[in-house]
């Protein structure tokens, strides 16, 4: 590695050895204060994120608190299988699966939607104007977002009761009817993301050759010609790559949305996966068994990913 | 260019669409707003919906005697602020050294940071990690696992590595070693996407939900979020408040502390974002296109 740096730097010029020699020896040198820097950020990836990672064959052991991850005694398959000959969990993996699903598919194109509708306006104040509403719900934590859900849905005096009452003329419990409560979960996450999720498109739009629409212009493209032929193709490459990167998130529901929005009468449909490792794990102390649903959890995604990066790959837009 | 009729309609579908979309980005705030300052019977009937009916500060009054955020605020700060810097401070230790092509391992430690967003240990045992550290109940439980979060280190990473190389060739020459050219030359540049970073780890600590929830045991070191949690999830916590309050005082309705609530937490959200948004919206666009 050192050599092909050498000459990849300094084959323009001439050196004699003992120049040559020097440089080798400053290398040196600004590795080790490189080395200075990283090295904290070395120990903090083992301890934080790969020692979590090989923890993770406690999936296949029988975890008690005296023998801790690494001493426990093995159980092989045990875990999995108790966990697939039960019900409940298969249950929850199917739960999970819908509520991401949904939420990916339906909550896909609204971030391109306004990214392109963003692109057409001319006036600058009104786009950031848009931009900047449209970029705050992110910001706002799952707690603050149920929090104005829960009010507003109230069935006491929250107002879209209130005009639910005077349309219809009797109160409705959305958080407590497996579907509303489904329509609430996929647009609440839409509401919160979508806006800031354009902005991946918005820059991708950025770096569209502007000579493009004006070739098309002068073809007799009219706009939504110019939308469909210079504008998609400029950013389909982003939109495999975000569509990527939502796959590898298939099999998790983040937790604080399922968490703050669910309720009993619901749990049919709301207990997913994070929910269930917090309550049966860390409440319940079952933690083998959760630990392998999380490794179930962990691995379908990465294979998810891989394969749809090979697809994405076959249309020359893969992530690597 | 001028524009066809059919154009001119799209265009001001499209002008609609948007205005309603940043309508409806605004208004359940404005609602929480109003509800936290309307007049309690009003918002009992459900009248209050865009602006506030009345005028008290009720809510507050009540939020800030009858429950402990005051405490949990200032927890929140703590946690927001002693975070941000330490999260600053190693993301860039992280990110530099990663732009350097003569970096011993580079591709190594660039293909293990990145391995760890496509694979992770799962919450069990980071969490049976974690309380082997034994930080459970400490905020270095909150602090350390999030250190460096892997996606701005990218992003930080690929805006470094647009600096041009003649700056690093020229204070080369000058005698200028890594740490005095991350500082002098590197840093400055990187301002925007710094900001940026800054604002997105405030955010990540200041809404910190779950980690507060799993890590501390401890009520009293409980953050903004876990309070504001338990008080919408808990209506009998409010109805006990109501109940030991003095018999002449009006009962408030759980909507009007929940929203005050809200707004506490909301607000130095809303005070920062002004100042921020146009860093990153540079800041992301240049991860976003990088990366």
């Amino acid at each position: 590695m050192f050599r092909s740096y050498l000459q990849e730097t300094l084959t323009p010029y001439t050196f004699t050895i003992r120049e040559v020699s020097l440089i080798g020896n400053s290398i040196w040198k600004r590795n080790l204060s490189l080395y200075v820097m990283f090295a904290p950020v070395i120990v903090f990836f083992i301890a934080f994120k790969y020692m979590p990672m090989a923890g993770s064959i406690m999936a296949f052991k029988h975890y008690n608190f005296g023998d801790g991850i690494w001493h426990s005694p093995w159980v092989g398959l045990d875990n999995f299988r108790v966990l697939f000959s039960t019900p409940a969990t298969i249950q929850i993996i199917r739960n999970t699966l819908l509520l991401s699903l949904l939420s990916i598919f339906i909550g896909f194109p609204f971030p391109i939607l306004l990214a392109i509708m963003l692109n057409e306006v001319k006036a600058m104040w009104f786009k950031r104007l848009v931009q900047t509403l449209i970029f705050l719900p992110h910001f706002f934590s799952w707690i603050i977002v149920a929090g104005i859900i829960v009010t507003v849905f109230s069935q006491q005096s929250g107002v879209v009761n209130e005009l639910w009452k005077s349309l219809f003329g009797h109160s409705f419990a959305f958080l407590y009817h497996e579907g509303s409560w489904l329509a609430i979960f996929v647009s609440s996450g839409i509401w919160k993301e979508a806006g800031f999720s354009a902005i991946v498109y918005l820059a991708a739009l950025g770096s569209i050759d502007s000579s493009l629409y004006e070739a098309a212009g002068l073809d007799g493209a009219n706009k939504w010609k110019q939308i469909w032929h210079v504008t998609l193709p400029g950013i389909s490459s982003t939109v495999v790559l975000m569509f990527i990167l939502s796959m590898g998130r298939v099999m998790e529901v983040g937790f604080d949305q399922v968490f703050m929005l669910q309720n009993s009468t619901v749990s049919n449909i709301s207990e997913v996966i994070s929910t269930y490792i917090y309550k049966i794990g860390l409440m319940g102390s079952q933690f083998s068994l959760t630990a392998a649903i999380g490794l179930f959890e962990s691995i379908v995604s990465l294979i998810l990913v891989i394969i749809t990066n090979r697809i994405a790959r076959k249309f020359g837009s893969g992530l690597w | 260019m001028q524009l066809s009729a059919g154009e001119k309609i799209m265009v001001s579908v499209f002008y609609a669409i948007l205005v309603v979309a940043g309508l409806l980005c605004l208004f359940p705030l404005i609602h929480i707003v109003s509800l936290s300052i309307s007049d309690t019977h009003a918002v009992a009937s459900g009248w209050v919906t865009v602006f506030p009916i009345g005028f008290s500060l009720h809510s507050y009054q009540q939020l800030f005697e009858g429950t402990p955020i005051l405490r949990s605020l200032w927890n929140s700060v703590q946690i927001t602020a002693v975070g941000v810097v330490l999260s600053m401070i190693f993301t860039i230790l992280a990110a530099y050294p990663l732009t350097r092509t003569y970096f011993y391992g580079r591709k190594l430690y660039t293909f293990a940071i990145i391995f760890t967003l496509l694979f992770g240990g799962g919450l069990i045992p980071t969490f049976l990690t974690i309380k082997s550290f034994g930080l459970l109940n400490t905020y270095g439980a909150l602090w350390l696992p999030g250190l460096i979060s892997t996606f701005n280190l990218l992003v930080l990473r690929s805006f470094m590595e647009n600096i041009p190389t003649e700056l690093d060739d020229a204070a080369r020459i000058d005698g200028c070693g890594d740490w005095l050219y991350l500082a002098k030359i590197v840093l400055p540049l990187s301002m925007p996407v710094l900001t940026t970073l800054a604002l997105f780890y405030g955010v990540g600590y200041w809404n910190s939900f779950f980690n507060v929830l799993m890590y501390m045991n401890d009520t009293t070191k409980y953050n903004l979020s876990v309070l504001v949690q338990q008080m919408i999830q808990s209506q009998t916590m409010l109805a006990q408040m109501n109940s030991s309050d003095s018999a002449d005082q009006i009962l408030l309705t759980p909507e009007e502390i929940n929203s005050a609530a809200i707004m506490v937490m909301v607000l130095p959200i809303m005070i920062v974002y002004p100042f921020l948004q146009k860093h990153f919206v540079k800041g992301v666009m240049i991860g976003a296109v990088k990366g």
